[in-house]
């Protein structure tokens, strides 16, 4: 009797493991097919961004111009100093905004929660304009300052929100008041600002990625390097994290110091992106929940809501620049498109008060 | 705390203080006018053509009492707000309001070519409705209704988008820009007996409609399900909360533009003096915020002669420590 | 080393073209600038060069008024607004010119270049070091449009004559003939206009006149010393208000809460421009109870004052005809 029911039992047991593990292959399989989608539908609306303007420019002869392959004075100008760099600044923001959004969104176990709604924007958005207005400053000064902005803000969030622990729900609480008081001195600032200053201010704060001057690009692209690898290996202590405290303790991860090194990665990404385009509202926002309904049961991977952010944000500048009838800020299109799509989020979520 | 005893005498003292910081704010200002001018001013009630009498009677005046029910109304409003959302951080402006009413301010401006604050008025009241309409529609959608997490992102989000779509148009004009710019701040300097009278009557009756929420408010701090247990509508609460709040915040803005931290900081000075009976909050705020809202426009005024800083500005600078303080002592882990 | 490598190619580019087309430049016109390197100072103090005189000009919109009063027409123009509604540009007749942006801080610089540029006009701003249309703020791909052609322009300062003046000798280093009659006329007509307007001033002495604009919850007084036209008046005789205490922030004016709105008593108010209407006193002394306290509004004692605008002697000359008869029609004795 014994036998046969160890034997059952083995049976059972091996039986599951390779659900498992069968599971496990499925959903690595799931992530790579969409992320490799993913980069391919980011790859084609780079081209896409940089063969349309005043006049088109064939995909082909784009390619060979930035792969310095060809050397067609008129066209290289175009394509390299006029194109190229707005469409590099829309794709590496997008994919910082994508990849911290959802660092966020999982560090804080809601999916509505952004970097955009906690004040990290406004604070950045306080710092350019005081140094617009005040310091007279431009250019890259505005972007250090836009950086530097954004990170104390998010300390000084963390702090005021800091009670043995950080609970979500008090996190965004806090994040929307503080958001609300720095707009507030914003303006109190532009309205003390001569008119062709309030005029660069509120440019600086509509967002845009045309603003960005090849250093502060530059910047971005190398915090991009080194941290979306990091953002990467952090992917297994975030997961463990969703779990709960205890349960990632269990699991030998570091609770603290992964939350602290995932916090800091994705508030450096965010600054840094809006430090060069100003702030882009709701990319952040809408990157990780539309990354995981394409992954399924592969939830939660950051370099996919990266590469949709990235997406997003060229598609909006393809929207913004070229198929509205005036030019606006990438900013504008975002905001337009983004509100109500939040709004059908907020209203068809279930799972509320999560992380309250 | 006080006892309950002693909150009757100090809401008339209250009362007097007023008065005082009214009668204050109509013989000081930017312009150097001498008691016995204005007193002369008052009594006659003429306007008899001198600098003085007109700067008491069709500045002062109608100034002062636009600050009394602009400020009762924001500091009510944000009494109801906090606490039907349960969000001690919660005031008219996080509701989408103030980005609603510039957004169709500058939609005037741009669109229809539209120039002062006696024509914003009545956009900014359709805006600030509109918006906090649509906060409250996109909130009560899914299962649990209007929750305060779900109130508080769809104000976000729904601030967020409007303010895009109103930087959108503003960055093609720049009239618009340098109106929207001053607009924002919030003042009362500029609005006379036309914008006064044009407000008051929604101000005085949604005033009125707000003395009637304690009880329900009460009912509400001590959690929905004990709520409903008591008896309570929490869904009909909730609509007409909004539906006053509506009206009171949104005259108010539409009046002066937004003014930012009466309806937060005041309600939690009040509920210090009084305690947690919202019935005793909703007067108390009622005159303290009026009293707060005049203080600052007084300081404005008397600061910077021979010009004006806006009260926007002063209530800015002046309540940043106390938000502070709000924001790290207030019991968030009660919601 | 980039720049230099996109301005040789297009250089290369241009000659190569311009040697294969017929020279329809050539005639009596530009004889005389044409051969030989052409120089010239800007007013930042910088001196812009090029092997032979530039016949083909991108100008932001006052400049390129300017240039085309003197008979140089531009191949492209930017401007900070629509160009039906912008004071220099809306009474020209830009056919054949290539509208490269109306909007501040954008220009499409892929139409300029095919433009083939080799000179790009723009005031020079002392208080921003840059010149119109590159200032801070503007899109990182505008600032491009200096790198299609050497950039130079007059300098905002302190009189508008002076900076007429400078753009009369730039289109005459670009080969305009300035003494042609035609061209001269707007010249003669702006002399004409201030010896009339001195006259007017001489005949009213006590008449004093100030810069006003009511806003919604200020008055704003300009401040003369920020204002190249205010300026260019005062130097001619009229007696322009200097406020007692600019703004420190912001010295272009002084501000007034609508409390003190009769501190200055002027004769005469001179409204801005860009906001003047036939009934715009009117409409403020209606709105505002304290504007006709100020005696010369209630007077209606008040004309538009082409505020920040011109570029060119004609219009300058138009709006000094407008002045001329309110200081003629101005009683000088309204404000005692």
């Amino acid at each position: 009797m014994t036998a046969t029911i160890s034997k059952v039992d083995a049976a059972a047991q091996l039986d599951v493991a390779g659900r498992l593990r069968a599971n496990r292959r499925r959903r690595a399989t799931r992530s790579v097919t969409v992320t490799a989608g993913l980069a391919v539908l980011v790859f084609a609306l780079f081209v896409l961004t940089m063969m349309v303007g005043s006049f088109r420019i064939g995909a082909l002869e784009v390619v060979s111009s930035v792969l310095h392959l060809s050397d067609n004075a008129g066209v290289d100008f175009v394509v390299r100093e006029l194109r190229l760099p707005t469409a590099l600044a829309a794709l590496a923001v997008g994919l910082a905004l994508g990849a911290s959004g959802t660092i966020f969104q999982q560090l804080l176990r809601n999916p509505l929660a952004s970097p955009d709604f906690v004040g990290i924007t406004s604070g950045a958005g306080l710092a350019a304009v005081v140094g617009i207005v005040v310091l007279q400053a431009g250019g890259l000064v505005i972007s250090g300052l836009a950086l530097g902005g954004a990170i104390a803000s998010a300390l000084v969030m963390y702090v005021l929100a800091w009670r043995d622990g950080i609970s979500g729900y008090r996190f965004i609480l806090i994040g929307i008041g503080v958001a609300a008081f720095l707009d507030g001195l914003t303006g109190f600032v532009l309205t003390r600002a001569q008119l062709f200053e309030a005029r660069q201010a509120m440019h600086w704060l509509t967002g845009s990625v045309g603003q960005a001057s090849d250093t502060e690009l530059r910047l971005l692209i190398g915090g991009l390097i080194v941290l979306l690898p990091l953002a990467v290996l952090l992917q297994r202590p975030l997961r463990a994290l969703e779990l709960g405290d205890d349960s990632a303790r269990t699991l030998g991860t570091r609770t603290e110091l992964s939350r602290a090194a995932l916090l800091g990665t994705a508030l450096v990404l965010v600054a840094l992106a809006v430090s060069v385009a100003g702030p882009i509202v709701f990319v952040a926002l809408v990157a990780g929940p539309i990354a995981n309904r394409l992954l399924g049961a592969a939830t939660g991977g950051i370099v996919p809501a990266a590469l949709v952010g990235a997406a997003l944000l060229l598609a909006a500048d393809l929207v913004a620049v070229h198929v509205l009838p005036t030019p606006l800020p990438t900013g504008v299109v975002t905001g337009a498109v983004g509100a109500p799509y939040l709004l059908w989020l907020l209203a068809t979520t279930n799972r509320q008060g999560a992380g309250g | 705390m006080r006892r309950a005893a002693a909150l009757g005498p100090g809401l008339v003292a209250l009362c007097a203080v007023l008065a005082v910081v009214a009668f204050l704010s109509v013989t000081l200002g930017s312009r150097d006018i001498g008691l016995s001018e204005v007193l002369h001013a008052l009594r006659s009630w003429d306007d008899d053509g001198s600098i003085s009498g007109t700067v008491t009677l069709e500045l002062r005046v109608p100034r002062t009492l636009l600050g009394i029910l602009v400020g009762a109304a924001l500091g009510v409003a944000g009494v109801i707000l906090q606490g039907v959302t349960r969000n001690p951080l919660a005031d008219a402006g996080i509701m989408g309001i103030n980005s609603g009413a510039a957004a169709f301010v500058v939609v005037a401006i741009t669109v229809l070519g539209l120039r002062g604050v006696g024509v914003y008025v009545w956009f900014a009241f359709a805006g600030a409705i509109v918006a906090l309409i649509l906060v409250y529609a996109i909130a009560s959608f899914g299962r649990e209704g209007a929750t305060p997490v779900k109130l508080a992102l769809a104000g976000a989000a729904v601030t967020a988008g409007l303010a895009s779509v109103t930087s959108g148009i503003v960055m093609t004009n720049v009239d618009a820009l340098n109106e929207l710019r001053f607009w924002q701040v919030g003042s009362l300097a500029g609005r006379y007996a036309p914008i006064l009278t044009g407000v008051a009557p929604f101000l005085l009756l949604g005033l009125a409609a707000s003395l009637g929420f304690g009880r329900a408010l009460n009912g509400l701090a001590l959690g929905e399900d004990v709520a409903r247990g008591l008896g309570q509508h929490i869904g009909r609460t909730r609509v007409a909360a909004f539906a006053v709040v509506a009206v009171l915040a949104g005259a108010a803005t539409a009046a002066c533009g937004p003014i930012v931290f009466v309806g937060l900081v005041v309600p939690h000075l009040a509920r210090f003096i009084c305690g947690p009976d919202y019935r005793w909050i909703l007067p108390y705020s009622m005159l303290l915020a009026p009293i707060v809202l005049l203080l600052a426009d007084l300081l404005g005024r008397v600061a910077a002669r021979p010009d004006e800083v806006q009260v926007g500005v002063v209530l800015g600078v002046v309540c940043a420590p106390a938000f502070v303080a709000i924001v790290r002592y207030a019991r968030l882990s009660e919601v | 080393m980039r720049a230099w490598r996109q301005i040789l190619a297009v250089a290369v580019l241009s000659a190569a073209l311009a040697g294969c087309g017929s020279g329809t430049d050539g005639g009596g016109d530009n004889a005389a600038a044409s051969a030989g390197p052409w120089t010239f100072t800007g007013g930042s103090g910088e001196v812009v060069k090029a092997d032979k005189t530039p016949t083909r000009i991108i100008a932001h919109a006052g400049e390129a008024a300017a240039l085309m009063s003197f008979g140089i027409k531009p191949v492209g123009i930017y401007a900070d607004e629509s160009v039906k509604t912008d004071p220099n540009l809306k009474n020209l007749d830009l056919s054949g010119i290539e509208i490269l942006g109306e909007e501040w801080g954008k220009i499409d610089v892929e139409k300029a270049a095919a433009l083939r540029p080799d000179l790009i006009v723009g005031d020079w701003w002392p208080a921003e070091k840059a010149h119109s249309g590159m200032e801070e703020g503007v899109d990182e791909k505008s600032k491009k449009l200096a790198e299609l052609a050497p950039i130079t322009g007059v300098s905002q300062g302190k009189s508008i004559v002076e900076l007429a003046e400078g753009y009369e000798s730039l289109a005459k280093s670009l080969g305009a003939k300035v003494d042609s009659p035609e061209i001269a006329a707007n010249k003669k007509r702006f002399e004409d206009a201030v010896t009339a307007f001195k006259a007017a001033v001489a005949a009213k002495p006590g008449l004093s006149v100030a810069a006003m604009s009511p806003a919604d919850d200020k008055v704003y007084v300009a401040n003369p010393a920020y204002a190249p036209e205010l300026l260019d008046l005062q130097s001619w005789g009229l007696d322009v208000l200097n406020p007692a205490s600019p703004d420190p922030g912001f010295p272009y004016w002084e501000n007034l809460s609508w409390e003190n709105a009769d501190k200055y008593q002027p004769d005469l108010i001179l409204w801005d421009g860009r906001s003047y209407t036939p009934t715009a006193n009117a409409d403020w002394g209606r709105k505002q109870p304290t504007w006709f306290k100020i005696k010369a509004a209630k007077a209606g004692a008040a004309v538009a004052w082409p505020a920040f605008w011109l570029h060119t002697y004609g219009d300058f000359a138009t709006e000094m005809g407008k002045l001329t008869d309110a200081v003629k029609a101005a009683d000088p004795n309204v404000s005692s």
